[in-house]
């Protein structure tokens, strides 16, 4: 097979199933960041909504009810992060580091509780990859069509966050009071809306989305759940986040670009069309993530108050 | 007053004496037959701590050495309230899930403090070299969270230089130490100029090059692969020159166990020295400004790019010595060993002691026995290991949250302009 | 001043006996004001009297430690801003509550958005915000960003945002601190415009002159107590000042006559300085200090003066033109050799550029000098020297602390400001440059730092001033230079000029009118 055959839309196909969980993170990361929180524990949050998917796929037998299970995992588990930042004041950077060490021994102890060992649990039945369908229609576009639209649920419902939170952040009221929540939370609050809301809900969506990345890694993308089965995505989808300038639509378009890489790396490896040792295509997607963010980084601007501090002296001292 | 001088440097000599001699004692043990150096070198040790304090008071008075006490009792008594907190908590989620918590608690203790002493000894030591590299780019208000990554960097490197290098003991032995360590510092040479050039958050790009670094070392472990026959581990080098490995305490302590190496003491070592580099020297002043406030150290022409550097190759260096301490210590080979977690368990250690370098000591001695004494519980007792790791977070959440909002509360306090109307 | 007699007032808000304590200080003490309908009352006092803590604890943001408050008759004692915004109350902050990044539109409906649903309706939000500009004067562009407008606009935008929620009683808090003078003419007029269609205003101060020129009646607040209450049109700035502080203020520091010597210490030839977005905000400036003279630079806020001050201490490249110290070209220089020719800097946010609040008084003074004897020797530190050199700086200049090992986050704003002049004056500078000096501080530390200021001059120090109050520059100048997008457009000697012609020229005016 020559390097060029590679190129095909199979490998489109796969950048869009391999970009999903870093589009899913990037967003939830954007909304919480948007707000004025930092959160580097996405790949902890990933990771406890992998199992939680799993394990309720596994044992209900319905992988629908994995994925409920999968995003309100990392829903409740990012609040952790939310009380730490938001209420005890902890500084953001720490309070996630702490979370993404928690996670791994979570569902590792979890793990062989339920499982009886760690590793890989069982696999899946009945995953959400068996509900690929096609759009009538849509699918029938030349080049996008089989790329977009013939698809995996998560997938769609990507498809759909993506212009839900995008429309979100424009154009309601909530989407107006979480951007002022990240640049200049103190007119917010003076204006009567509370700042500690706005920031407990960006951290929560960046939960429920993280969790839902999770759970299509878990039993949409594979049928079982692997220990640290997010291998760094969640640092990427930080990427992407920044990449795309904290719009959900540029977090998106970012993310295609790592699942890029990664669909990529895999189908050198697979085809062995380089003489080269495998590991060296592993290592691209990292490669590339680390380019993206030193070209493109100075060309985007965080919030102003992300990552500050609000204590307002209300009530009481 | 020449008297009170004298004194006080016989003093302190006499603490360096027996802090030395008590640790070796006390590190070096292993007890399972005759307990003599384990408890002599605690005893040697406690006896060293009268002494210092006796220096204080001369020196500075029973005003200071009092503050002193306090400040010591307060900066201990946060994480040992955190792990007994976080002890209760596990015991409990123990009930919750059927395993007997005395049980378990006791044989983590007993595996970790007496039995396999020696393992926790030698878990320690690869994580005070980590735990100094986040320490150390915290100082610069900076996360060296790839920590992991430098160490396969230092690991690599002291594998291939101990396979090529054969000269005289203590020479060759530096020179790996040396090299690996300036290699790993390199490791970092990307995320610190991209960070000063570009502002690029070093989260991200260490994380990359870390995940890079892990990957990278398959293909180094199969240039230099080991002869199938002798190993069972299919991924490992062969045997490093022995002029190159680090001595071990068996070899002046005859009651030591056989894999015990002196990698602890070069840490204990090293951990001085950088406590001394952040607080005594000029460039540890600058690190420091630079991570408290960088607007008024630069208005003050301290050079931010400069000391983001220093801090990220300090750092480097120090990640990449926790994994020469692996192999010229411990296993004399490079093995593929792909979730080590030294990276992560440094961050824990690093945030457990505050950030202080000398705390980083102890606290990776904690983190030690729970792992050795963890895998000792998972045996004895059939609980699972995996309780340790939840124990392990909470007391980093319990501590980390405690001292930031202690901390936090009096900063604000005195900041009477921010966000306050 | 007022049409109605005493009688017929009502009274719309009221408080009896307020009380707020914090922590470490009593912010007021048993206060009671009374606020009449359509009136315009002044709130009187120096930087940290409480005035600004009184009117927080109104609106909502702080509750009392004890006392009540009552809302025309009816008891309020507000927990959030929300309501206190929904019973009628609007404050305009003395720093903005603007979100840059955001519109004028999107600012003024913040938290009060027009629309059914989820969603807002823009199209209803703009109209409503134009034809509240228009219906009370107050011109503005509802789709301009924050960040475009100047600070008398944004000003606007923060009245219009009280307005918008239907606001009955308006609280300025230190509303003419970033206007010129003729801006705050405009100010005044739109106030008694709002008086005329029924609202009442009440405006935090400490400018004697404001209180004289607006306001019906006045509270003088120290150190937490109301002190007195005053009908403004029967008492005099001299009895507002001695209530105010408690003895005759006027200016206690006096400025003699001093010969400057002929050769400048400092120029700037043709300087050119760009902000962090490109655009040129020094442009052509050209000065020169002399020693043993203050030259001050007076100027609207974000006219270039800090990229000015930053270009002049090599915090931020000159992408045209020289600076010159002592006849060496020091263009290029770095700040760590500038700071090693002995110019000292004082800059405009202490806690931001000057101290490092997290070290010590000690470590805080041995920055920039560090890394050399007698602070360290080689690569080590020496704090027993560091300490003692604090030491003798903390006697000197009168720093109140317990001593050199205390964090500087500790101190009270005058005593840090001594912290940063104590570094600056003890490394014996030729040139000085200062900006905004007495920000915050309160009428004892204004004075001190004043007379520290000509205390240099008389040394032969040549020193640049950089302030936005233009009491301090008639106070402290030998000449004045007025600074207007980026260029210095005139020359004036205070004792030759007043404030007004001063503000002309602030405001771009130029030479034909009066």
């Amino acid at each position: 097979m020559t390097i060029l055959s590679i190129f095909n839309t199979e490998l489109l196909v796969a950048m869009v199933r391999l970009s999903t969980p870093i589009t899913l993170a990037a967003i939830g990361a954007t909304i919480c960041e948007r707000s004025g929180v930092v959160n580097i524990a996405m790949e902890g949050i990933m990771i406890v909504g992998a199992f939680f998917a799993a394990v309720v796929a596994y044992f209900t037998g319905n992988p629908w009810l994995g994925l409920l299970a999968g995003v309100i995992s990392g829903g409740v588990y990012s609040l952790i992060h939310a009380a730490a930042t938001v209420s005890l004041h902890l500084d953001h950077v720490v309070s996630g580091a702490v979370l993404n060490v928690l996670a791994f021994g979570l569902t590792r102890y979890l793990m062989v509780l339920t499982f009886g060992h760690p590793g890989t649990s069982e696999p899946i039945a009945l995953t959400l990859n068996d509900y690929q369908f096609a759009i009538p229609g849509l699918s029938r576009i030349p080049v996008l069509g089989p790329i977009f639209f013939n698809q995996t649920p998560i997938v769609y419902l990507s498809f759909i966050l993506i212009l839900f939170f995008t429309w979100f952040l424009k154009k309601t009221k909530t989407g107006l009071h979480v951007r002022a929540s990240g640049e200049h939370p103190l007119a917010l609050e003076t204006i009567g809306v509370s700042v500690y809301r706005m920031r407990y809900l960006g951290v929560l969506i960046s939960g429920l989305m993280g969790g839902l990345a999770g759970a299509y890694l878990s039993i949409e993308n594979s049928a079982s759940f692997t220990e640290g089965m997010t291998n760094g995505k969640g640092f990427i989808a930080m990427a992407a986040m920044i990449s795309g300038g904290w719009q959900p639509i540029g977090a998106f378009l970012a993310s295609l670009f790592f699942g890029f890489a990664d669909a990529l790396q895999i189908r050198f490896q697979v085809f062995k069309v380089l003489q080269v040792p495998e590991e060296i295509f592993i290592v691209f997607p990292y490669i590339a993530t680390l380019v993206a963010v030193a070209g493109l980084v100075r060309r985007s601007r965080p919030p102003k108050a992300d990552g500050v501090d609000f204590m307002i002296e209300r009530a009481d001292d | 007053m020449k008297k009170k001088q004298t004194i006080a440097a016989v003093l302190l000599g006499a603490v360096i004496v027996l802090g030395t001699v008590g640790s070796v004692l006390w590190l070096g043990a292993t007890v399972k037959s005759g307990q003599s150096s384990y408890f002599w070198g605690i005893w040697v040790i406690v006896a060293a701590i009268p002494l210092y304090l006796w220096r204080v008071l001369l020196l500075n008075g029973s005003e200071e050495l009092r503050s002193l006490v306090v400040r010591s009792i307060r900066s201990v008594g946060v994480p040992i309230a955190g792990i007994v907190i976080a002890i209760v908590i596990g015991g409990i989620l123990m009930l919750l899930t059927g395993y007997n918590p005395i049980t378990a608690y006791g044989a983590l203790f007993y595996g970790g403090l007496v039995r396999n002493w020696h393992i926790s000894v030698l878990n320690a030591a690869p994580l005070i070299f980590t735990g100094l590299s986040i320490a150390v780019a915290f100082k610069a208000g900076l996360f060296n969270i790839g920590a992991e990554g430098q160490y396969y960097i230092g690991a690599m490197a002291a594998a291939w230089l101990g396979l090529n290098l054969n000269l005289p003991a203590v020479i060759t032995l530096v020179l790996v130490f040396v090299i690996a360590g300036v290699l790993a510092a390199a490791w970092n040479i990307v995320p610190a100029l991209l960070k000063v050039r570009t502002g690029a958050h070093e989260v991200i790009t260490t994380m990359m090059l870390a995940h890079t670094a892990r990957y990278l070392s398959p293909i180094f472990i199969r240039a230099y692969g080991g002869d199938p026959s002798t190993s069972t581990h299919p991924y490992v080098t062969d045997e490093i020159f022995p002029t190159n490995w680090l001595p071990s305490f068996d070899s002046f302590l005859p009651n030591a166990n056989y894999r015990l190496h002196t990698g602890i003491l070069v840490a204990i070592v090293v951990a001085i020295a950088v406590n001394y580099l952040i607080y005594q020297t000029k460039i540890g002043f600058e690190i420091r400004a630079v991570g408290q406030n960088k607007d008024a150290a630069r208005a003050q022409g301290i050079s931010i790019g400069r000391n983001i550097f220093r801090a990220l190759l300090i750092a480097g260096f120090l990640a990449g010595l926790a994994g020469v301490n692996q192999v010229t210590g411990l296993d004399h080979k490079l093995f593929e060993n792909l979730n080590a977690n030294y990276g992560w368990n440094g961050i824990s250690v690093a945030l457990l002691a505050g950030g202080s370098p000398i705390g980083v000591i102890f606290t990776s001695l904690i983190w030690g026995i729970l792992d050795a004494g963890g895998q000792f519980m998972s045996r004895t007792t059939q609980t699972p290991n995996a309780i340790v790791e939840i124990v392990k977070g909470i007391i980093l959440f319990l501590v980390v949250a405690k001292y930031i909002y202690v901390y936090l509360g009096e900063w604000i306090k005195n900041r009477r302009k921010r966000s306050i109307v | 001043m007022t049409d109605q007699t005493a009688s017929m007032r009502k009274v719309i808000l009221e408080t009896r006996d307020i009380v707020k304590r914090f922590p470490k200080v009593l912010a007021n003490e048993n206060v009671n004001i009374t606020l009449y309908e359509g009136e315009i009352l002044s709130l009187l006092g120096e930087n940290g009297a409480g005035k600004s803590t009184l009117m927080n604890v109104l609106y909502g943001l702080y509750k009392p430690t004890s006392g009540e408050i009552f809302l025309n008759g009816v008891p309020a004692i507000f927990s959030s801003p929300k309501e206190a915004i929904r019973m009628g109350l609007g404050m305009v902050h003395q720093h903005f509550m603007l979100v840059d990044t955001l519109t004028v539109t999107e600012n003024i409906i913040l938290g009060s958005e027009p629309g059914a649903g989820v969603q807002i309706d823009y199209k209803q939000a703009r109209r409503q915000v134009k034809e509240l500009s228009d219906r009370h004067g107050l011109k503005i562009d509802p789709d301009a960003k924050i960040e475009n407008l100047s600070v008398g606009l944004q000003q606007r935008v923060e009245i219009l945002k009280a307005l918008y929620r239907k606001a009955r009683i308006l609280i300025l808090d230190e509303p003419t601190a970033v206007l010129t003078p003729q801006e705050v003419e405009e100010l005044f007029s739109v106030v008694r415009d709002l008086r005329k269609s029924g609202v009442s205003v009440i405006i935090i101060t400490h400018k004697l002159e404001e209180v004289k020129a607006i306001s019906d009646r006045v509270y003088i607040l120290r150190r937490g107590r109301i002190e007195g209450e005053r009908i403004t049109a029967e008492v005099n700035k001299e009895e507002l000042a001695n209530l105010m502080v408690g003895r005759s203020v006027v200016l206690t520091v006096h400025r003699e006559p001093h010969e400057a010597h002929p050769e400048p210490v400092f120029e700037v030839e043709n300087l050119h300085v760009v902000d962090d977005r490109n655009i040129a905000v020094v442009k052509n400036l050209s000065l020169e200090v002399r020693p043993g003279e203050v030259v001050g630079i007076a100027g609207v806020d974000g006219n270039g003066q800090s990229e000015l001050a930053e270009a002049i201490m090599g915090l931020r490249p000159a992408s045209g033109g020289r600076m010159i110290h002592l006849g060496d070209d020091i263009t290029n220089l770095r700040t760590k050799d500038r700071i090693a020719r002995s110019i000292g800097y004082v800059p405009a946010d202490r806690q931001r550029y000057g101290l490092i609040l997290s070290m010590t008084i000690a470590e805080n003074i041995a920055m920039g000098y560090h890394d050399r004897p007698p602070n360290s020797h080689g690569w080590q530190l020496d704090y027993t020297a560091m300490e003692e050199q604090a030491d003798d700086l903390i006697t000197q200049f009168d720093i109140r602390t317990p001593g050199a090992l205390v964090p500087a986050g500790h101190l009270s704003g005058g005593n840090q400001q001594k912290v940063i002049l104590a570094r600056e004056f003890s490394r014996k500078p030729t040139f000085l440059l200062v900006s905004q000096p007495t920000r915050g501080l309160d009428v004892g530390a204004i004075e001190y730092i004043h007379s520290e200021i000509l205390g240099m001059r008389r040394k032969d120090v040549g020193v640049l001033l950089i302030s936005l109050e233009l009491e301090e520059i008639f106070a402290l100048a030998d000449r004045i230079l007025v600074l207007y997008e980026g260029a210095i457009v005139r020359e004036l000697i205070p004792e030759k000029t007043n404030e007004r012609e001063v503000g002309f020229f602030m405001t771009g005016g130029t030479e034909k009118a009066s």
